[in-house]
């Protein structure tokens, strides 16, 4: 089957040509899912999918996502298709509503063929603590990379081939990290363009409905079906829907690029550098302006600190409704409070429950000021200093990490430059809820690195089109990590 | 030594909206459990609260009654703290920003008016409804949810009469507005008393004692008495007021020990993240309070320009049922103070005999208005009326069609009169005499036998004019 | 703010109603170390504690209230499928004391 790894545009033109039938697609994703190897999928709803496909609406023959399959991270509420977050303290769970997106999907012809795995609850960005384990980089057959986390497994799904379009979410760079690792389109909305009813919260006042495609027009056409109101939503916006795809390959001839030098300066990789620059030489060609803008080194090393304080404080409260009583695991106990202790102390793993105790640490009243207040105030100031720069240009690009998916076996954490800025600056966006694209622009040692383009809230037009003609730069796309034969 | 009672209340009022705080489940009472719930009730992952108009337009109304300021800017804080019946593992409520603040209601205590004053007013939601067997509990989520509004006075009030006046008072405007059915016995007013005292004429706050599970009037104010005799007892032997919750024990009429309290439990609040901040606009609040509903203390006035002395219309406001069924029967155009006295007689004893409220009686206030104009018109008579109102109470039906069935149809034909009239007069040629000579009461005998010969059809206004002219004319 | 130690922290997960191992609670206080430090320096930056903190990502007014209008429940079943011990249609839990 070469469909599956085709964009979302081809499919639909051999569908309407009649080279392939949606029940063909569907079937051979399914298959490719059930012999994955890299740890992608939670659950494979072939029963499901194949119910959906064979009752298939043909009116919707002329929707761009009629027929194709998809998946869906594991933290979207999908009704009567267990949901667990990839999480112990959710198994068992089959949640009895569907999200939002998952609605738009369906209602757009798309069948969803799999549930794909996480980071426990969303809360970590290397692919490896949900319950399931690692969740490795298609790219790397030796299994030694990350993909990256916390939509590894939607990550991994559609870089292997499997589906062309899978839904993640990105509280900090939860897409758009595993984009950068994986070769793929990773786009996060205005904060607030799509619904995020149905999304298990982390942080709310970070959390993005964000996908992954493998070229720029799928992920504007994308935003076509997901972006808009929705009523069971309080923080959706009411902003008018635009249609993504029109003007995408505009010229941006005299647009306006920032490059923050700070943080083009944390990378240390001489070729990723090399490539950014070869693509700033590009977007110039193609006649952007670009230009290099310094900001505060200690308020792009507050991002990541400051990140981390606001989503354990709200992600603590968030997952206070897992309690063992309403829905998935519980475990007995003498008295309610039994249930509870016992419940959440098997169910939640160790990563997820330190969070939890810096998050409630930051709230109590005595700590308040220093922490959780305070890392409010600081996050005022990143957002402050990013918008002024986004008075001026019209999208900032930067190096989306610091090079190729690190190796597994590495720790990640430590206090240098490079793993406060390079590593988690993209942050920055989830605390202003502006739009975010992440895609590709090189290669080293076989596996593919990326960069970031970031512009002003509800400017993701502008933001596509810049992209695309990025996208038309690096020729960069609809990339797919091959089965060694 | 003579102490100083400080009091202040905690009121909860769950309201009676169609749907919930947050969710669009459902708002009933006494019903099947779980049957009422949907996913935002039940905390399911995923699930987002969306406040509630009504719920907003209601803590306003309730709000300019006290005569709060409103904020115009709505936004919730989560409360976190852990308990069974709490679905999120957090309620959502508004600590940082009532939306009222600062108000007053004024009682009256022994003849004089007294101020009391409210810090603030605000929105929060209900939890599950726990009901306890011996070994275990089972959860009932049809509650959880319900729109609640948390009034908070000052510590004002200085004896339980007080604050049994101001709960009243509360319970009255939070109906009248319709807001809420405001039961204590049914948990819909809930009542939480901090009481401490103090040297008479000193300022410092003594320890403060919550007492907790009141429901009704009269509890509060016992347990309020029985609170300040305990606590004076061990202050006038040097004891120490410990700080701690009780709750009142109906049995004993005694409030009794629940817990100590300890350190101030840390709730760890912060902004709502799901709820962008609601902009009320000028309009939006000036149409909630024009719109709103008439107070207890707006009828009362209405009620004396229509003619009713205070004390018909205080009985009349004493519940929104009754003084909303006073309304009704007043469209019919019938004398005020006649439908007054038939509510407040006859319907009334009857409701009391049958131990039912006005909201379970059935006779249509435009039949009641009806048959009181049936006897304004004189086309019955008060004890004819009587009848027909027992036989609308056994089938509530237009007054006119029992008129007829009962042939309680009067004799307005004048032939048919003056032909008895004659007849009478005839016969009693010395009391036409009498009369004339101004003996007024034969009068009333003539028209007595006039009844009698007509088995009580004769229109009275009808034969006494009549008899006049006849008697004049001979 | 207090010195971090062991007791505090696992108080902390107590009232979260999670129970932490030693090991768990050390690491915990390492982590703890590294976070208190950086926010330290994130005090030190001019004119943090000037501003006022941010909980929403922009001013987002979306002016929205819900019209009070009830939906039809979740039929009771289906809400209490996933719930683990359910006795008369209700949840049941070993006897709440409070």
């Amino acid at each position: 089957m070469k469909y599956l790894s085709k964009s979302i545009t081809e499919i639909h033109n051999a569908l309407l040509n009649n080279e392939v039938t949606p029940l063909e697609l569907v079937k051979a994703a399914i298959e490719l899912a059930k012999n994955d190897t890299s740890n992608a999928f939670e659950y494979i709803c072939e029963k499901e999918a194949l119910e959906k496909v064979n009752n298939l609406d043909p009116n919707l023959k002329d929707s761009l996502f009629y027929g194709v399959p998809v998946v869906i991270k594991d933290n979207f509420s999908t009704k009567d298709i267990p949901t667990c977050g990839s999480s112990n303290i959710l198994n068992g769970y089959v949640p009895i509503f569907s999200s939002e997106v998952v609605l738009r999907l369906e209602k757009a012809g798309a069948i969803i063929i799999g549930k794909t795995t996480l980071d426990e609850l969303a809360m970590g960005g290397r692919g490896t603590t949900g319950h399931k384990g690692i969740t490795y980089n298609p790219w790397d057959k030796s299994h030694t990379h990350l993909i990256g986390g916390s939509s590894c497994g939607s990550a991994a799904a559609i870089s292997a081939g499997i589906v062309p379009f899978a839904i993640g979410s990105d509280t900090g760079d939860s897409v758009r990290k595993p984009a950068n690792n994986a070769g793929l389109v990773g786009l996060k909305p205005t904060w607030g363009r799509i619904s995020r009813f149905g999304l298990f919260p982390f942080a709310t006042s970070l959390d993005h409905v964000a996908y992954f495609t493998r070229n720029v027009v799928d992920s504007a056409i994308a935003l076509n079906v997901l972006a808009g109101r929705d009523d069971k939503d309080a923080s959706s916006s009411f902003k008018e829907v635009e249609d993504y795809t029109k003007g995408i390959d505009d010229s941006i001839k005299d647009k306006k690029i920032a490059v923050i030098k700070e943080i083009v300066n944390s990378v240390s990789d001489k070729d990723v550098i090399k490539a950014f620059n070869d693509s700033v030489e590009g977007l110039r060609k193609a006649g952007a302006i670009v230009e290099e803008v310094s900001m505060d080194i200690k308020l792009l090393k507050a991002i990541y600190p400051t990140y981390i304080i606001i989503s354990c404080a709200e992600a603590t409260s968030n997952n206070a409704n897992l309690d063992g009583i309403k829905f998935g695991a519980r475990e007995p106990g003498e008295s309610f409070e039994e249930v509870m202790i016992n419940t959440r102390t098997k169910g939640f793993s160790t990563l997820i429950k330190r969070r939890f105790v810096i998050g409630s640490y930051s709230l109590l009243r005595e700590n308040a000021d220093e922490l959780f207040i305070r890392a409010q105030k600081c996050r005022r100031l990143i957002v402050n200093a990013f918008t002024e720069v986004l008075k001026e240009y019209d999208a900032i690009y930067c190096p989306a990490a610091p090079g190729v998916a690190p190796l597994i076996s590495g720790s990640g954490e430590s206090l240098s430059d490079e793993y406060l800025i390079a590593d988690n600056y993209l942050a920055f966006a989830n605390m202003s809820g502006m739009p975010s694209i992440t895609l590709p622009i090189g290669f080293k040692g076989g596996l593919p690195f990326g960069a970031n383009l970031t512009s002003k809230i509800f400017d993701e037009s502008n933001l596509l089109n810049i992209a695309y003609n990025l996208e038309k730069v690096t020729g960069l796309k609809d990339l797919v990590a091959k089965e060694e034969k | 030594m003579e102490f100083e009672a400080v009091i202040g209340l905690e009121i909860h009022v769950e309201m009676k909206t169609n749907s919930k705080m947050f969710s669009s489940g459902p708002v009933s009472f006494g019903i099947d459990p779980n049957t009422e719930v949907n996913i935002v009730d039940m905390a399911f992952p995923g699930t987002m609260p969306v406040p509630n108009k009504q719920a907003v337009i209601n803590a306003i109304r309730v709000s300019n009654a006290l005569h709060m300021s409103i904020d115009d800017t709505v936004i919730f804080e989560r409360k976190n703290y852990f308990y069974s019946d709490l679905p999120k593992g957090y309620q959502i409520t508004q600590q940082f920003r009532p939306i009222g603040r600062e108000g007053y209601l004024t009682i009256n205590v022994n003849g004089e008016d007294k101020k009391i004053g409210i810090e603030r007013l605000h929105m929060e939601e209900d939890t599950c409804k726990q009901l306890h067997s011996w070994d275990f509990s089972l959860l009932d989520y049809n509650r959880a949810g319900i729109p609640l509004i948390e009034i908070v006075s000052k510590p004002e009030m200085r004896s339980g009469e007080e604050a049994a006046k101001y709960v009243e008072k509360i319970r009255s405007i939070v109906s009248f507005l319709d807001v809420s059915d405001g039961k204590m016995e049914e948990g819909s007013l809930r009542c939480d008393v901090n009481i401490s005292l103090r040297e008479k004429g000193t300022e410092k706050f003594g320890t403060k004692v919550e007492i907790k599970n009141l429901n009704s009037l009269a509890n509060i104010q016992k347990a309020i008495e029985f609170e300040i005799s305990r606590q004076s007892i061990i202050l006038d032997f040097g004891g120490h007021i410990e700080q701690e919750t009780r709750r009142f024990d109906e049995g004993s009429k005694e409030t009794v020990l629940m817990r100590v309290k300890t350190d101030a439990v840390d709730y760890k609040y912060f902004t709502e993240p799901n709820i962008a901040p609601i902009k009320l606009s000028k309009e939006f609040i000036e149409g909630a309070i024009k719109t709103s509903p008439e107070l207890a203390e707006h009828r009362l006035e209405r009620y004396k320009s229509l003619g009713l002395n205070d004390y018909d219309s205080s009985l009349l406001l004493s519940n929104k049922e009754t003084s909303d069924y006073f309304d009704e029967v007043n469209k019919s155009g019938a004398n005020p103070k006649l439908i007054a006295n038939w509510i407040i007689g006859d319907v009334q004893s009857y409701l009391n005999k049958n131990g039912i409220s006005i909201k379970e009686f059935k006779v249509a206030p435009k039949h009641l208005g009806g048959l009181i104009k049936l006897v304004e018109a004189n086309k019955v008579s008060n004890k004819q009326a009587r009848e027909i109102f027992e036989h609308m109470l056994v089938e509530d039906k237009d007054p006119e069609l029992y008129v007829k069935e009962l042939g309680f149809v009067q004799v307005s034909d004048e032939g048919e009169l003056l032909s008895i009239i004659s007849e009478l007069l005839d016969a009693n040629p010395n009391l036409i005499a009498d009369y004339k000579a101004g003996k007024d009461r034969v009068l009333g005998f003539f028209v007595g036998q006039i009844m009698k010969k007509t088995q009580g059809k004769a229109n009275p206004s009808l034969t006494s004019k009549l008899l006049v002219q006849e008697i004049m004319k001979r | 703010m207090k010195t971090i130690t062991k007791e505090i922290l696992r108080e902390a997960a107590t009232k979260l109603m999670f129970k932490l191992t030693e090991e768990e609670l050390d690491q915990l206080v390492k982590e703890f170390d590294i976070i208190v430090k950086q926010m330290e320096l994130i005090g030190e930056i001019p004119g943090v504690d000037e501003v006022e903190p941010m909980t929403f990502p922009f001013e987002c007014a979306v002016n929205y209230l819900r019209e009070d209008v009830a939906t039809k429940p979740v039929d009771r079943d289906e809400i209490l499928k996933n719930a683990k011990d359910v006795v008369d249609g209700q949840i049941r839990l070993p006897k709440v004391v409070g």
